[in-house]
């Protein structure tokens, strides 16, 4: 069997006396889209965060690669965090460069591969613009650069297409199907279920930090016996207590 | 290593790169060589001065009960002395606006050191300008029977003095020992108002612009912080070594130009003393004083949710910068005093005081080391309570950081 660029298993995260994980277990593969879905506060952020080591998990295990995530392996990861933003003041150019030197390329690899980037997302013409000076949507193609910068073996987007222009969303969603074929993992985080639907090969739903399902795409609707994945995610959350279900 | 000199060049550009930080650079200099000028302008009383406003002020009249103003000099300045029963009467006309001003110097007025103006407007100009007036009328009529202008002159403005000092019997150079280590006191506060807050505004505005998350993925909180720190230290370079050319610049162009620069009593140039040792505590105290401010204004950014709270924060380490102005003659003249000790080692106040005490020479080589080992203790801590509230703190953006969270909860 294939071994996961992704490994979680039996993690918990306790914040103070709060419980926001509980015994979350799951893989990740390379080439495949994993869809990661949950409410508002059901755990789905801390989860990353804690795979990303910005917050150190209470209990568990949390792998990528084969080993605790650190940030000297910044080169493997490509995130798109849901607070985000960049630095305002700074130019459009110069903040993607830092940000691929933060990840591991020398400067002229990540001046290279902006370079590239801005002419493949129409913004060749705002290298040296003012990111304060970009609409909400070019700000948000500059972060997707920044993310997949490297082609990272593992993308984790958080709603990227949050607030795009259909055009745009395309452009997005497109750059995302390169990375996978490419053979990055990507962990998708979404409330918009036609993209799950699209996209995703397996997905998890988490519900107050418990995973409520779990599988294949296919998998989980045969287990749910319904059509749709909308339609699961409802009866999820309409549910007042539920057991995991594993596919 | 790479990552961090990243964090540096980022962090170092995105201060000099901005108008605003030449602006302020530039415009310091300007505006306090603007405030040393109009001072200078403000500050000059001769007769000319009295003959100039005496021109602007034909309309002021002048009673003298107490016979010590000379008639010549008023009359030289172009008025008249009115006789003392046209009181009542001048002070009607000044309510009527018929006069501009009426100056009435009372009988005991070496007694009672007081004499009245009576102004027919608010004018804050006219008020100055009737002021001035009437008391150099005064002054120079009662200098006047010292004879000489020379006389009068040195009754005015007093002598320089040449101040000889002595040292277990060993001739010294007075105060000339004191100007060096004491000029990092003034580049401490210069520093201090233009760098520390960058540490502030750098912090909060990552954590504004939620770009702090995305950071924190491909560096630790700690390199981040250092990174900063390094950073903000390499602007600070920048801006002394500004000031350092512009004083040089300004002293190639006064000497080209033939002209000196007029130093308080006592200092010379030619004189000045460069201790080695009070030079480096000097320098110690000012690097780990600015670390330790610096470490202070990020752990307050990183636990505040937002800029604008970080701002309020921020004014307790601002006023406590300023605290040991209110003690500085007990902290130049009475070393022992429990508050000058307990100054010298309370960490929002060891920095200027430890300095201050230094330059002036009124530290015992114990003292010094221990006050520099103590805020060196401090800073150590002020850093690691600002990675640990960035720590905690950097993805917290809807409250602040609680003190003893600092210490139980994990990040």
């Amino acid at each position: 069997m294939k071994t996961p660029i992704i490994s979680v298993k039996d993690f918990h995260l306790s914040i103070g006396s709060k419980k926001i994980v509980d015994s979350l277990s799951f893989d990740v593969h390379s080439g495949e889209v994993f869809a990661f879905l949950g409410a508002n506060g059901s755990g789905k952020t801390s989860t990353i965060r804690s795979l990303l080591r910005i917050y150190e998990p209470t209990s568990g295990d949390l792998l990528i690669d084969g080993k605790p995530f650190s940030s000297e392996r910044g080169y493997l990861i490509g995130y798109l965090p849901e607070e985000r933003g960049l630095y305002t003041r700074s130019k459009v150019l110069d903040t993607m460069i830092y940000f691929g030197e933060l990840k591991g390329m020398t400067r002229a690899e990540a001046r290279e591969f902006s370079l590239k980037f801005l002419e493949r997302v129409d913004l060749a013409d705002k290298a040296d613009t003012k990111i304060k000076k970009l609409s909400g949507g070019q700000q948000q193609k500059i972060q997707l650069g920044v993310a997949v910068m490297g082609d990272p073996k593992v993308l984790i987007l958080d709603e990227p297409t949050k607030g795009l222009d259909p055009v745009n969303r395309k452009l997005l969603l497109d750059i995302v199907d390169e990375q996978q074929e490419k053979g990055a993992a990507v962990i998708y985080i979404t409330h918009l279920m036609e993209e799950v639907e699209r996209l995703a090969d397996r997905l998890l739903i988490l519900k107050d930090g418990k995973a409520r399902a779990y599988g294949t795409v296919k998998a989980v609707k045969q287990e749910f016996k319904s059509k749709s994945i909308e339609e699961i995610f409802v009866t999820i959350y309409n549910e007042k207590s539920a057991e995991v279900a594993r596919v | 290593m790479s990552k961090l000199n990243s964090v540096i060049r980022h962090e170092y550009m995105t201060i000099v790169r901005q108008p605003s930080f030449w602006i302020a650079m530039v415009a310091t200099p300007l505006i306090i060589g603007a405030v040393i000028l109009l001072t200078n302008i403000g500050n000059q009383s001769s007769a000319a001065r009295i003959e100039e406003l005496a021109k602007e002020l034909r309309n002021v009249a002048i009673i003298d009960e107490s016979t010590l103003i000379n008639e010549q000099v008023v009359t030289g300045s172009g008025l008249a002395l009115s006789p003392s029963s046209e009181k009542a009467e001048l002070i009607e006309a000044v309510r009527d606006e018929k006069k501009a001003a009426l100056v009435v110097y009372p009988e005991d007025l070496a007694g009672e050191r007081t004499y009245d103006i009576y102004l027919s407007s608010n004018d804050l100009t006219i008020n100055n300008s009737v002021h001035s007036l009437a008391n150099n009328l005064l002054e120079t009529s009662v200098f006047l029977p010292l004879g000489s202008a020379d006389v009068i002159a040195l009754a005015q403005n007093g002598a320089e003095t040449k101040v000889t000092t002595y040292h277990h019997g060993e001739e010294t150079a007075g105060i000339n020992e004191y100007i060096v280590p004491g000029l990092f006191v003034v580049l401490f506060y210069i520093v201090f108002m233009f760098s520390v807050g960058y540490m502030l505004t750098s912090v909060s505005e990552e954590k504004e612009n939620r770009s702090m998350e995305m950071v924190l993925t491909y560096v630790k909180p700690r390199h981040l912080i250092v990174g900063k720190l390094l950073a903000v230290t390499l602007v600070t370079f920048t801006q002394i070594a500004f000031f350092i050319l512009l004083a040089g610049v300004s002293l190639l162009v006064m000497h080209i130009l033939g002209n000196t620069i007029a130093l308080p009593a006592g200092i010379s140039l030619e004189q000045l003393v460069f201790d080695p040792v009070a030079i480096a505590y000097a320098a110690g105290y000012f690097v780990v004083g600015f670390l330790l401010f610096a470490g202070f204004m990020t752990a307050t950014a990183a636990a505040a949710p937002s800029s604008k709270e970080a701002n309020n924060f921020s004014a307790v380490f601002y006023v406590g910068a300023f605290i040991p102005f209110y003690f500085i003659m007990t902290i130049l003249t009475d070393p022992e005093n429990p508050i000058v000790r307990f100054l010298t080692f309370f960490p929002i106040t060891s920095p200027v005081v430890s300095m201050v005490r230094n330059a002036v020479g009124n530290m015992g080589p114990i003292e010094s080391a221990l006050s520099l080992i103590v805020m060196t203790g401090f800073m150590v801590i002020s850093i690691w309570v600002a990675v640990r509230a960035f720590s905690l703190g950097a993805l917290e953006f809807s409250q602040t950081i609680k003190l003893r969270s600092l210490f139980s909860r994990k990040a």
